[in-house]
């Protein structure tokens, strides 16, 4: 570490970049260590103590960040809470990543019916509301937190399709990937060995993005209903519960509230780090 | 060119059916709409006698052929909740819809591109660095918490805008404001990405070269060609607001398609839902196949429509 | 008796109300009612929906009416007599007028009874009206209406019977009046903007109290925090379905208050007594003593709501006085499950929609896993959830709450669809309780009718095949200057409200 602050790493990659990374390291941690970190079961109710401020004691708690409209510890549900909003966000960009970056490759590479085909169907994707896929989802398959993450997969992969299709019709052409061809690599070693690799960094981009979008989508979901499932907490869920008490008991939303946005908040900030070093418009 | 349009065009109605095909078997599979329209109290017998005289009873493919038909005739159908033609609905609802993207548009490029025009030109200012921060901020906030904290905040606490509902360019304001503010960022974002590209090129070197000043350059030269991405990022921003505009409707009561869409989807009315998706897709496939044009337009490597 | 109490709880939720209604009368132009969305119809016969029978209640005059305290009065009728068990005469006004001009006669009366009463109609209504089988106009003023079987509940389900004008309907046909509805009420069709809101313009020609209010607008407003946030704001002066941590914002407010309303809705634990392990009386009975009534009305919801005893609340008719319920004792609860074994370890759906109260929801969840149940969540939308709560036995969910009203103030509304086999929600499968319940249905004699419908409460109170909760509330807000006495049976007549500056 005594290393001076010239190394070239550093020089592309400054220290002040690195701190909303450090803080999502936290929220990471937070969601993980929840168990271990929260003072009561977030689920436990009490219903004498109902809306109590910060700070306040009632029966076997103490409410550091006060109760929510059952009696529960916002401290507690606001730790478990990071659990449902960082996983949703991480499993849905992942799925709707891999899944619209695969099929975007290939149509972007064959082209022709392949290529018809594949970007029609994204349209179709894109054309649904995700309301509707969600009360689909539910009514048929029942409500859960991997169908919540199914139903953004599901809304959300064909942007990345598009983008990957895009960029790859962009590097196909290039001197390297006509070398490749030449020189009788087969299309799945050219693909992800050569495009995808070229690519990668404007998915990134895009993915980046994405997860403060699912983060604000989850919180959409729950307020509409066809969230998790309660008693789960989830910032979502405690924010649009504790909206009906802004006026009477403003720490039911706030400080949900407040994590969600400093979540967001922390995602964006990496994202425009990474963008920064990978977007090549910003080199 | 046109045998480009051609093709695309033709691959759009091809979508469209699709479109329309999954929403009417998609939706089915939640059941119907009788019981939401019956008392508590009605009986079994009741409940089928109504879901005959709806004809939720005939067979499913027999149900889309007519549907079908009445598609081949320009017609939509009728909303089984309201018994009004879905057209009426789509009419009565389209201009909040487009008030609101547009009102929400002017907010996210009227603020959004000057940020990314002081992002670009003076990138380690401390107006650009604050500046910076209030987009991302903004991005941030669900819109249904932000939404109520600005309705008592203006209307409630202040008294200066109406709370809710419609009326005149007063009610406009929030609503816009809360949606606008979700994709400020992004028009911010990809403005400083233009402007600092054609910063780079060579002929705004020359043009310094010749000492033209900073703002003639960004007016006169390097404004036109920053469009085009610019352009193609608000193609796609409308399709992402006409779609995420239901919780923002719903907190300001806006009468928009988003929650003529969500309380049809709720109330299994059908034919509703289907007209409204199909125009989504409409518009969605057509700004689509706008910001596909204007890729081409920017990077010429991309052939249009071209097979391997 | 039950009088006695109905009148009682009607004077307790006119506590802060001192004036009665269109004493004072006010230059209060418009009065703007925020609901939660617009109405689906403005056809009184075409729809069955809370938000459309706020606005037509308002157009429309019925045969009869409910006072303020919720007693059946006149209305288009004057009186009427029981000619046999199957025949009842109605005597009509003769003075009433159509916001057309054109007089209200015996045939408009008979041509609305034949209008929902006919199966080709398809009225979502039918069903309230299908024992009707027969009008008849004796004369202008006189018409007679024919059930099959004797039908106690009849002048309780006409309430709800809108008289539309026969002319009108037939010359411009089913679609188009219900976009321009002609009725004789009290207020006439202004203008329907979609989606937004209605306006009603005052009908100075009425028969009966005239409104105090030359208009009113009722708007859709899905949000309840922005209903509230209107009242505060004076936007509004009235809104609707609020809950009591939302009304409880009003009382801070300088413009407006909470006015909450004890209902007709029963709030109760429905359950499947086919399916393991409800289908063990001593898992159901250790359900009943677990959960604590009044915890969940005074702790969750504010002390409006009244636990219940049994299926129907005062506001009944067929309500008994001194039904008994198991009082809530948790080690109990516990004990008589740790007998059962591992049989009630098994876990149970609590299946619920967004519609209803969640802090309910999650309280009983959190009251029966204290006791010893494995109990989940899981939330449908309503949908969903009224095709499985009315898939007969087989497949109903094994738990669910629910609220129920039939909108008819009678035990045969709420009992016979909740717990006889003839309906799809029910699955208790008891012989005692379907006679009796068929017995209440077809006795016109009200002491015969109350023994029959005690047997079924006391059936209810031993065998637990329903856990009945709490007599629900409607949380209204209304600017302070309003006033108004909300009835139990959710309507909003606007000409029994007054303004007070």
């Amino acid at each position: 570490m005594s290393a001076p602050a010239v190394s070239p790493s550093r020089r592309r990659f400054p220290l002040k970049r690195w701190w909303p990374i450090a803080i999502l390291a936290v929220f990471v941690l937070t969601a993980i260590c929840a168990p271990l970190l929260a003072p009561y079961d977030p689920n436990a109710q009490n219903l004498v103590g109902r809306l109590k401020p910060p700070g306040t004691v009632s029966r076997s708690f103490y409410y550091w960040l006060g109760s929510d409209e059952l009696g529960r510890d916002l401290l507690s549900r606001i730790i478990y809470g990071t659990r449902v909003s960082l996983l949703v966000a991480v499993l849905s960009v992942l799925l709707s990543g891999a899944f619209g970056t695969a099929l975007g490759l290939i149509a972007g590479y064959r082209r022709g019916w392949v290529e018809i085909a594949v970007m029609r169907i994204a349209d179709v994707f894109l054309s649904i509301p995700a309301v509707l896929l969600a009360i689909i989802t539910v009514a048929v398959l029942g409500p859960s937190l991997v169908n919540v993450v199914l139903v953004l997969a599901l809304t959300r992969w064909p942007r990345y399709a598009r983008v990957a299709h895009a960029q790859t019709l962009a590097t196909a052409g290039m001197a390297y990937v006509e070398n490749a061809v030449l020189s009788g690599a087969g299309n799945a070693r050219i693909l992800f060995l050569h495009i995808l690799p070229n690519i990668a960094g404007t998915l990134i981009v895009v993915a980046t993005l994405e997860f403060g979008l699912m983060v604000l989508f989850e919180a959409g979901l729950s307020f509409l209903g066809l969230g998790v499932q309660p008693p789960t907490a989830s910032w979502g869920s405690m924010l649009s519960t504790g909206r009906n008490y802004v006026a009477t008991a403003w720490w039911v939303a706030t400080l949900p509230g407040l994590c969600l946005f400093a979540l967001v908040l922390t995602v964006n900030l990496t994202g425009d780090a990474v963008r920064d070093r990978l977007d090549p418009h910003f080199r | 060119m046109v045998g480009f349009l051609l093709q695309r065009a033709g691959q759009a109605f091809v979508t469209i059916f699709g479109v329309a095909t999954l929403i009417f078997f998609v939706q089915r599979l939640t059941g119907d709409p009788t019981y939401l329209l019956v008392p508590e109290t009605a009986t079994q017998a009741d409940i089928e006698a109504l879901r005959h005289a709806l004809g939720f009873d005939r067979p499913l493919i027999v149900q889309y052929l007519g549907f079908l038909a009445d598609l081949a005739r320009f017609d939509l159908g009728q909303s089984v909740v309201q018994r009004v033609p879905v057209i009426d609905i789509i009419a009565s609802r389209l201009p909040y819809t487009l008030m609101l993207a547009g009102g929400a548009l002017t907010v996210a490029c009227g603020i959004g591109i000057p940020i990314g025009i002081l992002l670009a030109l003076f990138r380690d200012s401390a107006a650009a660095k604050a500046a910076a921060g209030f987009v991302l901020a903004a991005q941030s906030m669900p819109t249904f918490w932000s939404g109520i904290l600005l309705i008592l905040l203006f209307a409630v606490t202040l008294g200066w805008l109406p709370p809710s509902s419609t009326g005149g360019f007063s009610h406009l304001i929030m609503p816009s404001i809360a949606l606008g503010l979700l994709s400020m960022a992004t028009f911010a974002r990809i403005t400083r990405a233009a402007l600092i590209e054609e910063f780079t090129r060579d002929y705004v070197r020359t043009a310094r070269a010749r000492g033209v000043g900073p703002v003639r350059i960004l007016l006169r030269h390097v404004a036109k060609n920053a469009a085009i991405p610019i352009i193609t990022v608000a193609a796609l921003e409308i399709s992402n607001l006409l779609a995420g505009a239901v919780i923002v409707e719903t907190v300001f009561a806006w009468p928009g398609l988003g929650q003529v869409t969500v309380q049809a989807i709720l109330a299994r009315d059908f034919l509703v839902v289907q007209g409204v998706v199909m125009l989504g897709a409409l518009v969605t496939i057509g700004l689509n196949l706008l910001s596909d044009f204007l890729y081409s337009v920017v990077d010429p490597r991309i052939a249009l429509g071209g097979g391997r | 008796m039950t009088r006695t109490r109905r009148m009682l709880a009607s004077a307790l939720l006119a506590a802060s109300l001192s004036l009665p209604g269109g004493a004072a009368f006010a230059a209060k132009e418009r009065l703007t009612i925020d609901l939660v969305g617009e109405p689906n119809s403005l056809d009184p016969h075409v729809q069955w929906n809370p938000d459309s029978y706020y606005v037509y209640r308002n157009i429309f005059d019925n045969l009869v009416t409910r006072d303020d305290r919720g007693v059946i009065a006149p209305q288009v009728a004057t009186s009427w007599k029981q000619l046999s068990d199957t025949k009842i005469q109605f005597q009509l006004r003769d003075d009433i007028t159509f916001h057309d001009g054109s007089k209200l006669t015996a045939d408009d009366v008979v041509f609305s009874v034949k209008r929902i009463t006919d199966p080709k109609f398809a009225s979502p209504q039918l069903g309230q009206f299908d024992k009707i089988i027969d009008a008849v106009a004796d004369d202008a003023k006189t018409v007679t209406l024919t059930t099959q079987g004797a039908y106690p509940a009849l002048l309780a389900q006409l309430v709800k019977l809108s008289v539309v004008p026969k002319k009108v309907v037939e010359a411009v046909g089913k679609d188009a009046f219900n976009l321009a509805p002609v009725g004789s009420g009290p207020y006439k069709f202004g203008a329907w903007q979609r989606g937004v809101s209605v306006t009603l313009n005052r009908n100075d020609a009425y028969w009966g109290t005239k409104a105090a209010f030359p208009s009113v607008v009722f708007r859709a407003i899905p949000d309840a925090a922005t209903r509230v946030a209107n009242l505060m704001a004076g936007a509004s002066d009235l809104a609707a379905n609020l809950d009591g941590d939302l009304a409880a914002q009003l009382k801070t407010s300088q413009r407006a208050k909470p006015v909450p309303v004890l209902t007709e809705r029963v709030a109760y634990l429905a359950m499947n007594v086919q399916k393991e392990p409800l289908n063990d009386p001593r898992v159901r009975r250790a359900i009943a003593q677990a959960i604590d009534k009044q915890a969940i009305t005074d702790g969750v919801l504010g002390g409006t709501e009244k636990p219940l005893a049994q299926m129907l609340s005062p506001a009944h008719e067929g309500f008994v006085e001194g039904i008994k319920d198991l009082p809530f004792d948790l080690a109990k609860a516990k004990a008589e499950l740790a007998a059962v074994g591992p049989k009630a370890k098994q876990e149970i759906a609590l299946v619920t929609a967004p519609v209803y109260d969640q802090r309910v929801v999650q309280a009983l969840q959190q009251m029966l896993v204290d006791a010893g149940l494995s109990v989940k969540i899981e939330m449908t939308d309503m949908g969903s959830w009224l095709k499985r709560m009315q898939s007969g036995p087989d497949s109903i969910p094994v738990m669910a709450f629910s609220r129920w009203s039939c909108g008819c103030q009678d035990a045969d509304g709420v009992l016979f669809p909740i717990l006889h086999s003839a309906s799809g929600w029910a699955n208790a499968k008891d012989k005692t309780i379907e006679e009796a319940l068929e017995t209440g249905r077809q006795t016109l004699d009200p002491a015969k009718r109350l023994a029959a419908y005690k047997t079924v409460h006391e059936r209810i109170a031993s065998e637990y095949f329903v856990i009945p909760l709490y007599q629900a509330a409607q949380m209204y807000g209304t600017s302070k200057n309003l006033v108004w006495t909300p009835t139990p049976n959710e309507s909003i007549f606007v000409n029994r409200m007054s303004w007070k500056d």
